[in-house]
This record gives C-alpha cells, sequence and structure tokens, in this order.
C-alpha cells in the first residue's frame, strides 16, 4: 500500500499519514538532486485509529438476585394402625321343645312304661304320708323377740309438737324417710314441716340427724318413696298439693310439684302412690288421692311441673248400689277418699277407702265421665264398681294382699280391721283390734298370714291369722304415754324389719322374731282356703 | 306315640301334680306340661343334680344305682325318675289345692 498511497492519490488522512511516513525514507535522504548511498533504516510501528469503525463497548452493570429465605418447620405424621373387629352377641335361641316326631318314640315309651308304675306308687305313697308334718328346717340363725333397733326422731319438728303422719322405705331397703304433720288440725295451718330420711344401713346412724331433711313450706300427710329410684321420694301436702324431692340433692331437693291449679286437690292428699306408667315400665306416675273426692294420676313433665294425666272423681250417685248405704245421696255430693292400694295381681285394679266407711273397688280402666262439676283440664271419670260392706267410721287404711288376688284389708275409726274378698260385699272376717282409732295396716310382704295395724292406743299390733284368728301374736308397745301410732310400713328387701311412727315424733325400727320373716310351708294354701270362704 | 301321651296324661292328672317333664340325655327337655322358661331352667338345674347324686350312689357302691330323687322344699316337692336315656321330673305339690 506504501507505493500505492505514493501515486498522489487522495487518500484520507489515516492513510496519507501512513504514506507520508512510509516514504520518509526515501524523503529524508540529504537534498534532492543529490543522489545518497541507499540505507535501510527502520521505523517505529505507527498505529492508525479507525474512524469509521466504532468500538463496540461493552457496558456493564452489577446486578445480583437472591430468593427469599425458604422457610422451615419441622413436623411429623405417623399413620395409626386400625384393627377391626366385630363383636356379635346372638340372641338368645330359646330352647323349643323337641317335637316328638324326632324322637325315638318306641324307647321313651318303653321308658315310660317302666317309670309309670314306680312314680304313681310314689306318688300315693307321698300322698298319704305324714312323715315331714311339722318337719321345718331353719337356716338361719332363730330370733325369739320382737326388739326395738332404732328410735329416730327430728328434734326441731319435735319441738314444734309435730306427729309422724307418714313413713316409707325406699327401693333398696335401706333408707326410711318420715313426713312430720299433724293430724289434728281441724282449720288451716301455715306449719311448716319436714320431712327427714335415716339409712339404717349406715355405721354412723344418729337417731337424731337425719341423713337428709327437707323444709316443706305446709304439713305432709303422706309420703312414698319411688319403686326404682333411690333417692326419689313423692309426699302429699296440706294444701292439697303433691311434690316430689330427690333427698340426694341437699342444696335444692325440689323436682316436681303439681302448683295450686285448678286440677290440684282442695282438700288434703290423704295417700300418694306411684305408679308404672302402662307401656314404659320404667317410668312412673304418682297417683293422689284426697277427701275432695278426687283420685288424680300426675306425671312429671319439664320444668319440675307435674302434669295431670287422668282424673277420677268418686260422687255419691254414681257408687254401684252393691251395699245399702245409710246416706242418701242428695245432689253431686263426693265421696272423700281416704287410702288407696293397688292390687298386685292386676295393675289397673286398685282399692279405695272413703270417709263413709265403704271401700270401693275400682279400675283404672273405667270409661263413664264423673257427674261432677269440679274444674279439671282432664275429664274426670267415674272410677268405681264394686261397693263393700261400711266400717262404722271412716277408713285409714287399706291393705291388698301380696299372695292372694281377690284379699284387702280395711281398717278404719270403729277400731275393726276387716278382711275383704273381692268377689263379695260383706266382709270374710271383722277383727277388733283396738277400742280406739286403727290408723294403719299392712300385710306382710313375706308372710301370707299375717298383718300389722297400728293404733290409737299407741301400740303395733302383729297379726297371724295361722295360730290365732282373735287376738294378735305380737303386740308392741310404741309409745309409753298411749299416743297414737299413725303409720307402719313394712321393709320389703329386708324382711325382719318393721318402722312405725307415732304421735310424739319418734320413728321406731322394729325388729321382728324370725317367724314373721319367712313363709312357712302351707301357707299359701291355708290363705287360698280363708279366701274360699267366700259365703255363697 | 299315643301310649307316650297316655301315660304322661296320666301322671299329669294324678292328684297333687303340677306339672311333668321328660328330659333326655343330654338335658334337653322332649315334652313338658310347664311353660317354656320354667321348662329350661328345671331341666338344666335339675340335670346336674340328678347326675350328681347318681355318680354319688354309685360311688358309694358300685353295684348300686339311683332309683329314684326326690328334692322336699317348703312349697313344693320335686320327683326325679331317672333312666339310661331319659330322665322324668315331676313338679309337685305335697298339699291338696281347695277346688
Amino acid at each position: 500500500t506504501a507505493t500505492r498511497a505514493q501515486s498522489g492519490l487522495l487518500e484520507p488522512a489515516g492513510s496519507a499519514g501512513v504514506a507520508v511516513l512510509a516514504t520518509g525514507g526515501v524523503a529524508s535522504s540529504p537534498g534532492p538532486g543529490r543522489p545518497g548511498p541507499l540505507q535501510d533504516e527502520t521505523l517505529g510501528v505507527a498505529s492508525v485509529p479507525s474512524q469509521w469503525r466504532a468500538v463496540q463497548g461493552i457496558r456493564e452493570e452489577t446486578k445480583s438476585c437472591q430468593t427469599v429465605s425458604i422457610a422451615t418447620a419441622n413436623a411429623s405424621a405417623q399413620a395409626r394402625n386400625h384393627v377391626d373387629a366385630q363383636v356379635q352377641t346372638e340372641a338368645p335361641v330359646p330352647v323349643s321343645v323337641q317335637p316328638l316326631s324326632q324322637y325315638d318314640v318306641p324307647r321313651l315309651a318303653a321308658f315310660l312304661r317302666r317309670v309309670e308304675a314306680m312314680v304313681i306308687r310314689e306318688l300315693n305313697k307321698n300322698w298319704q304320708s305324714h312323715a315331714f308334718d311339722g318337719f321345718e328346717v331353719n337356716w338361719t340363725e332363730q330370733q325369739q323377740m320382737v326388739s326395738c333397733l332404732y328410735t329416730l326422731g327430728y328434734p326441731p319438728a319435735q319441738a314444734q309438737g309435730l306427729h309422724v303422719t307418714g313413713i316409707s322405705w325406699n327401693s333398696t331397703g335401706s333408707v326410711v324417710a318420715c313426713a312430720y304433720g299433724r293430724l289434728d288440725h281441724g282449720d288451716w295451718s301455715t306449719l311448716k314441716s319436714f320431712v327427714c330420711a335415716w339409712n339404717v344401713d349406715r355405721r354412723g346412724l344418729s337417731p337424731r340427724q337425719p341423713s337428709a331433711v327437707v323444709e316443706v313450706p305446709s304439713a305432709v300427710l303422706c309420703l312414698a318413696f319411688h319403686p326404682t329410684q333411690p333417692s326419689h321420694v313423692a309426699g302429699g301436702l296440706y294444701s292439697g298439693e303433691v311434690l316430689v324431692w330427690d333427698l340426694s340433692r341437699p342444696e335444692d331437693p325440689l323436682l316436681w310439684r303439681t302448683g295450686l291449679t285448678d286440677d290440684t286437690h282442695t282438700d288434703p292428699v290423704s295417700q300418694v302412690v306411684w305408679l308404672p306408667e302402662p307401656g314404659h315400665s320404667h317410668r312412673f306416675q304418682v297417683l293422689s288421692v284426697a277427701t275432695d273426692g278426687k283420685v288424680l294420676l300426675w306425671r312429671g313433665v319439664g320444668a319440675g311441673q307435674l302434669q295431670l294425666t287422668e282424673g277420677f272423681a268418686l260422687v255419691m250417685q254414681q257408687l254401684p248400689r252393691s251395699t245399702k248405704l245409710k246416706k242418701h245421696p242428695r245432689g253431686e255430693t263426693e265421696v272423700g277418699a281416704t287410702a288407696v292400694a293397688f292390687s298386685s295381681f292386676d295393675p289397673r285394679l286398685f282399692i279405695l277407702g272413703t270417709e263413709g266407711g265403704f271401700p270401693l273397688k275400682c279400675s283404672l280402666a273405667a270409661g263413664e265421665a264423673a257427674l261432677t262439676r269440679m274444674p279439671s283440664s282432664v275429664p274426670l271419670r267415674a272410677p268405681a264398681q264394686l261397693t263393700f260392706s261400711p266400717h262404722g267410721g271412716p277408713i285409714y287404711a287399706v291393705s291388698c294382699s301380696p299372695f292372694h288376688r281377690n284379699l284387702f284389708l280395711s281398717a278404719g275409726t270403729d277400731g275393726h280391721v276387716h278382711l275383704y274378698s273381692m268377689l263379695q260385699a260383706p266382709p270374710l272376717i271383722s277383727l277388733q283390734l283396738s277400742l280406739k282409732y286403727l290408723f294403719a295396716v299392712r300385710w306382710s310382704p313375706v308372710r301370707p298370714l299375717v298383718f300389722a295395724a297400728a293404733s290409737g292406743e299407741g301400740d303395733v299390733q302383729l297379726f297371724d291369722l295361722q295360730k290365732s284368728s282373735q287376738k294378735p301374736t305380737v303386740l308392741i308397745k310404741q309409745t309409753q304415754d298411749e299416743s297414737p301410732v299413725y303409720c307402719l310400713e313394712f321393709n320389703s328387701q329386708q324382711t325382719q324389719l318393721l318402722a312405725a311412727g307415732d304421735a310424739q315424733g319418734t320413728v321406731k325400727v322394729w325388729q321382728l322374731s324370725t317367724e314373721f320373716t319367712e313363709q312357712g310351708p302351707r301357707e299359701a294354701e291355708d290363705l287360698d282356703r280363708l279366701a274360699a270362704e267366700v259365703a255363697t | 306315640m299315643a301310649e307316650v301321651e297316655e301315660t304322661l296324661k296320666r301322671i299329669q292328672s294324678h292328684k297333687g301334680v303340677i306339672g311333668t317333664m321328660v328330659v333326655n340325655a343330654e338335658g334337653i327337655p322332649i315334652r313338658t306340661t310347664l311353660d317354656n322358661s320354667t321348662t329350661v331352667q328345671y331341666a338344666g338345674l335339675l340335670h346336674h343334680l340328678t347326675m350328681k347324686a347318681k355318680s354319688t350312689v354309685r360311688d358309694i357302691d358300685p353295684q348300686n344305682d339311683l332309683t329314684f330323687l326326690r328334692i322336699r322344699s317348703k312349697k313344693h316337692e320335686i320327683m326325679v325318675a331317672p333312666g339310661n336315656l331319659a330322665f322324668h321330673f315331676l313338679v309337685k305339690s305335697s298339699f291338696y289345692f281347695a277346688r
């Protein structure tokens, strides 16, 4: 290129510069016109920056990036081991009696043939044998006498002069409860009274201090423990109310009350009884009878209220005319009911004792409407089916026999106890036990022929119809000053116990001798024979 | 078959008999005049007692054997007639029922 540049062409400056330099060696020879010696010269390198060629610069920036720190957490999971197992009970298959066709009939026939003669012979011998007459086996120790186990009382109630008006044993037989009130008040009283309970099975039983005390605003006239709940007790008040308490809750024992509505009794309640609800055998209703002539059936609903489910009213004209009564019915006079007892064999059948002295056979299933003008939310029906011969005065207690479906006892102010059969109006037996009133009579729960009666002379009389039908077998003097004994109850779990409450406010628990606690060999039959003496 | 029925009826209608039951060697009732639950209860309980009585008699004297077993209680008497294939139980009251 250097030679070309020399040719004189206009070249860009850059190369022109090179051309100048390149011929510089030649040009720097010492003067024109003079031929000098040719010499070699080396020159430095010349660089020419380009003007049209841009330099691609690299622009740099520093950038950094970073991920957000990863949050980590530790958690552990574990699979649970499941094991499935099935359990199934099989309904007990009722053992069915094998039909004869499956059996080896000829062998059975042969067996019977062989055995029959011997069996008949033994039966006959048995029939005529006197070998075991009078032979009695005693498995337990004999208790010869009747003794007083406990004398229980509540001093504040006794200080007010209250009487024990009702007594009841609970379903387990270990708690006895008594109701305080007065039986001789003729008018409205504003007495506060009490319901007290003692646990006789507890070791540290303190006779003056009940294990449970409930204060009640009005006198309590009757008491009944719930048949299956050991702490529920129902009571009937002087004001006509029926209350149910739970003795296991000391701070607020009141469970249900009837309140004072149109349905409540207008007279003092004479007796309360627990009945199983038809169809639900584990639920119970309360039946109350009072001298206003009403028999009412209550059920506990919701907030502590006892609601009337069924009601009956006794009206004089609707009583069956099976016996001639002294009073002639005039108008719609009510018949006051003073006692009630349910039959153990037919749950709808009950006996009412009345102020007129005649027991009535009644049924819960009666359908006829009662001719009464008493207000009621439930239609009142007339329950009476049969009227029995009257006592000489009002009846205070009735009791149905737990061993015979037709027998019941009634006791009243005439001092007599009548044994009735439900099949006839006049009584089978009439016994005079006392010259004063009789306040309570109860059949023994274990001996079919024994009953106890509480008299106004302060004694408890135990009658054994097997031994003597004229005089009591045992006479227990409860009070020293002859103040009356108002109520008594046998203990059906601990059959040797009998509790009786008197006018001095004490409850005495008596232990009976063994002869009263176990059934003798022939009693059921003797009872049947007694009942069969129905006059034709 | 008729003979069996007649025999049983004769025994059942004897004075004072409440119920009759025939039980096989395993203790299962074959014939009974009592209700089902009572039958089952008696059969179960009496079978064991009868076997025990039988073995007691034989243990005392191997040549001997149980011929009859009677259980007398306050209310009833139970009579058991044993056999090699069946036992015959009678539940009877020892006293007279007034009609």
